[in-house]
């Protein structure tokens, strides 16, 4: 239920907020309502797909700097009105979506590239950035992000931090939050601060990693330095068929421990007949396994020869680069409309992460549940983030539409189940919540399952940074 | 909503896809979320699920350039385009228009350009007159040049006088069809208009079209709603190429450098992106910025900026930061609509130039 207020009431807050960001800059026009309702989420999809409104914002705000995010978040705090932070609506959490109504703030015209440093090797810009124009940025000077998600053009910097992202290059690069140097944030009182100006020190906690990943819930990041790297003089890559995924793994574990590719991609036989003989070409009974080198020429040399080598052991087929480069060449195809599901599918992406000793036996233990449980789901998976500790699974769901319940209550029941079955199915084995989606309120109910007790540090985060509970409520089980 | 079954599709896929959302040009310049295809799209798959009220979204439709940045990047094929254009011909069916575009569109059909100008500029008029004797080649000046930017009009004639090829200009020249293709899509109005031109055009042997929108309705636009052009149809920048390289069109190498925008309709609609560099190759030094030739970013236009001015100047500034960024001092554009757009910018770190600029050297 939307944030209930009168019209007198209504209408004195949009003039505080249009003071706050210019008139121009505060709509409530339908047409922003509904677009700010639906994100990446199925169930939003889903619902509006039945024809059902979400639940919308009262007001859409895009302010275009911390100074005036400020000024929104103490007018929100003054009337306790709820915020919700929206980066570009790319999430598949439900993380942007305004369920109890209120403010929506859109980052979009925090957009500004402050400063392409090549002695720092950073980019400051603002949050609001699409990523794929920091990229571009990158670019101009000879350099690149190494972030390169399959949302690369569809989500901000913001966004990414919001959820804990991750792109296909992580391996060698990083995650987001190993991307970040120093970053500045809106506090829910309206305080804006920095961050310390290095991630690594020993001043304390990290106060990048307490605001990374916590979605709006407990302040709004407005300007981040984000890293930059050289474009590798060279990137190779090489397409490898195991019979089974045990054998991958091992061979994996072990190539970690002497060297990181910037790519790593071990798909489960299930996906390895289906999406990667669809868009790739392997026909193949087996896992497929695409592996990019890159760096300094002589590097990468020797690296690949020792990838050829640990492989081999573990009886790989070696399927050349073809493949690897066709992937490449295609990564970001695979979301398009008519390769990614859509509706009248259910689907999801249910990736968790865990070390060596874990992460297959969550994968069979996933499996199982769902495909006991909801015998109408298909279950494929993928490893695409690796560790010299571990590694995570993205694996998916699929139910085709003729299972897919018409009405909305019950679509979503089913979708629940599934996910609750599949997530407790990770955490009973060793698993995390999510590795790099992020919660939202898709997944806050599980959140308390996994940390205990733990949850309380969260919790008091949150009490005192946000005692009026205004910042995204119902999102990471907050 | 009555739509085609393909502009359906289009929308319910395209409206849980974000996969152009880094490329709209408006999106971009106004951090909007609605200026996406992915939110137009939503917008109209509910009023298709009437969960909203077409007049609800109309302004947002109107929001959109049909620059086609969206469907040149959709690896799927689908055609944002397509479906815009529908729900424009739709609002107007319904009569559910905003009311400025309605009032554009009442202009459009009775004056022939949706400015409400009646007359000429008399500069304009003058220079049309000295070439009113029918030759083979027709110079089509088009409506923004004859009623919004008459200056570049004049100058437009000057540089094809240059050539030495005697040609004609239309005093009583009709529209294209252009703009009401854009203001309400395929409607039996717009091939009218369309038919009415093409006639006119088949009264000739070679017709050069200054305008690169007027270029992309009669060289594509025309084939799709069934409009048949026999005269041989050029693109101003294509008849300057040929002349530059024929020697028709002698030019003078100067030390000026220009990084280009490509006018999409050119560029990405025409495949025509090589013409302009010829031309400005044969002036100055030529560089490249960011979305060039076929990956062009749109800089505004005369029409948008006459219901949405803000919006048009933060489009074209966001283009001029793209010259910036590679360290230009000089943006050479061959549609004068992009001209006036970038020239409404108040800035003096890039100069915007046209080829009549960059060719009569004033």
């Amino acid at each position: 239920m939307n944030y209930q207020m009168n019209k007198f009431l209504f209408s004195m807050i949009l003039t505080e907020l249009e003071d706050a960001v210019g008139k121009e800059n505060c709509s409530t026009r339908a047409i922003d309502k509904v677009t700010h309702s639906v994100d990446y989420y199925w169930l939003s999809r889903m619902w509006a797909d039945r024809g059902e409104r979400m639940p919308e914002a009262d007001f859409v705000v895009c302010p275009q700097d911390a100074t005036e995010v400020s000024k929104v978040v103490k007018i929100a705090n003054y009337y306790k009105i709820p915020v919700t932070t929206w980066g570009a609506g790319g999430g598949t959490q439900g993380g942007a979506i305004p369920v109890c109504g209120g403010i929506v703030l859109d980052t979009k015209r925090m957009n500004k590239i402050y400063e392409v440093n090549t002695e720092g090797m950073y980019i400051e810009c603002g949050t609001g950035a699409i990523y794929k124009h920091i990229e571009w940025a990158a670019n101009e000077v000879g350099k690149a992000t190494m972030h390169y998600p399959s949302s690369l053009t569809c989500s901000t910097v913001g966004g990414f931090l919001a959820h804990r992202g991750i792109g296909v290059c992580s391996t060698k690069y990083g995650k987001i939050d190993d991307m970040v140097l120093q970053m500045e944030v809106v506090l829910p009182n309206g305080d804006i601060i920095n961050t310390a100006s290095a991630p690594k020190h020993a001043a304390g906690p990290d106060l990048n990693q307490i605001f990374i990943g916590s979605e709006g819930t407990l302040g709004i990041i407005t300007k981040a330095q984000i890293r930059i790297f050289d474009q590798p003089e060279e990137r190779r890559f090489r397409g490898f068929l195991f019979q089974d995924m045990h054998g991958a793994f091992q061979a994996s574990r072990e190539l970690l421990q002497k060297f990181k590719p910037s790519v790593m991609r071990l798909y489960d036989e299930a996906e390895t007949a289906s999406l990667i003989k669809k868009i790739v070409g392997v026909e193949r009974p087996g896992a497929f396994m695409n592996i990019a080198i890159e760096g300094v020429r002589e590097l990468v040399e020797v690296e690949e020869k020792i990838l050829l080598e640990t492989f081999a052991k573990y009886g790989a087929e070696d399927l050349g680069s073809e493949y690897g480069e066709k992937w490449w060449k295609e990564k970001i195809t695979f979301f398009y409309p008519g390769h990614m599901m859509d509706i009248p599918q259910m689907f999801g992406t249910m990736d968790t992460i865990a070390p060596y000793g874990k992460i297959e036996e969550i994968y069979w233990a996933m499996k199982e549940a769902i495909e006991t449980n909801f015998p109408q789901a298909k279950f494929i998976a993928h490893f695409s983030h690796w560790y010299e500790w571990g590694s995570m699974i993205y694996d998916r769901f699929i139910i085709e539409g003729k299972d897919v319940p018409e009405d909305p209550v019950e679509a979503l029941r089913l979708h629940q189940a599934v996910w609750t079955c599949g997530v407790r199915a990770a955490l009973a084995h060793g698993g995390v919540v999510n590795d790099h989606h992020g919660v939202g309120i898709k997944l806050g109910r599980l959140m308390k399952e996994q940390y205990g007790p733990a949850m309380q540090v969260f919790e008091g985060l949150k009490k005192q940074l946000d005692p009026n509970g205004i910042m995204n409520p119902f999102k990471l089980g907050l | 909503m009555n739509m085609s079954e393909k502009s359906k599709a289009h929308v319910d896929s395209c409206r849980f896809c974000w996969m152009c959302h880094h490329i709209c040009p408006i999106g971009n310049a106004t951090g909007q979320e609605r200026n996406t295809a992915r939110a137009r799209a939503l917008g109209i798959s509910m009023v298709n699920r009437e969960s909203i009220d077409l007049s609800e979204i109309m302004d947002n439709i109107y929001e959109c350039a049909t620059c086609g940045a969206c469907v040149h990047e959709c690896v799927t094929g689908w055609d944002p385009v397509m479906f815009t254009k529908e729900t424009r011909l739709q609002a107007a069916l319904e009569d559910k228009l905003p009311e400025y575009i309605n009032k554009m569109l009442d202009s459009a059909l009775e004056l022939g350009n949706p400015y409400g100008k009646s007359e000429l500029d008399r500069a304009l008029a003058d220079a049309i007159e000295t070439h009113s004797d029918k030759n083979d080649l027709l110079f089509w000046l088009g409506t923004d040049a004859r009623y919004m930017a008459s200056s570049e009009g004049i100058r437009a004639i000057k540089v094809m006088e240059k050539t030495g090829v005697p040609f004609t200009v239309l005093a009583d020249e009709t529209a294209s069809g252009a703009q009401l293709d854009f203001l309400i899509g395929g409607a039996e109005e717009t091939k009218e208009q369309m038919l009415r031109a093409a006639e006119v055009m088949n009264g000739y042997k070679t017709v050069v079209i200054y305008d690169p929108n007027d270029a992309k309705a009669v060289m594509q636009t025309y084939k799709e709603y069934g409009v048949e052009v026999k005269a041989s149809v050029m693109t101003y920048t294509s008849y300057l190429a040929e002349a530059v390289e024929s020697g028709k069109l002698a030019l003078k190498k100067t030390d000026k450098t220009v990084v280009i925008q490509d006018p999409y309709q050119l560029s990405r609609d025409l495949g025509e992106s090589d013409a302009i560099r010829t031309v400005a190759g044969a002036v100055a030094g030529v560089e490249e910025m960011l979305c060039n030739r076929d990956q062009t970013a749109w800089a505004g236009n005369i029409l948008m900026a006459a219901y949405m001015p803000e919006i048009i100047k933060k489009v074209a500034a966001r283009r001029i930061f793209n010259a910036k960024s590679v360290g230009a001092k000089a943006m050479l554009t061959a549609s004068v609509s992009e001209y006036v757009a970038l020239r409404s910018v108040e800035q003096d770190e890039v100069e915007i130039l046209s080829l009549e600029d960059l060719i009569l050297g004033e």
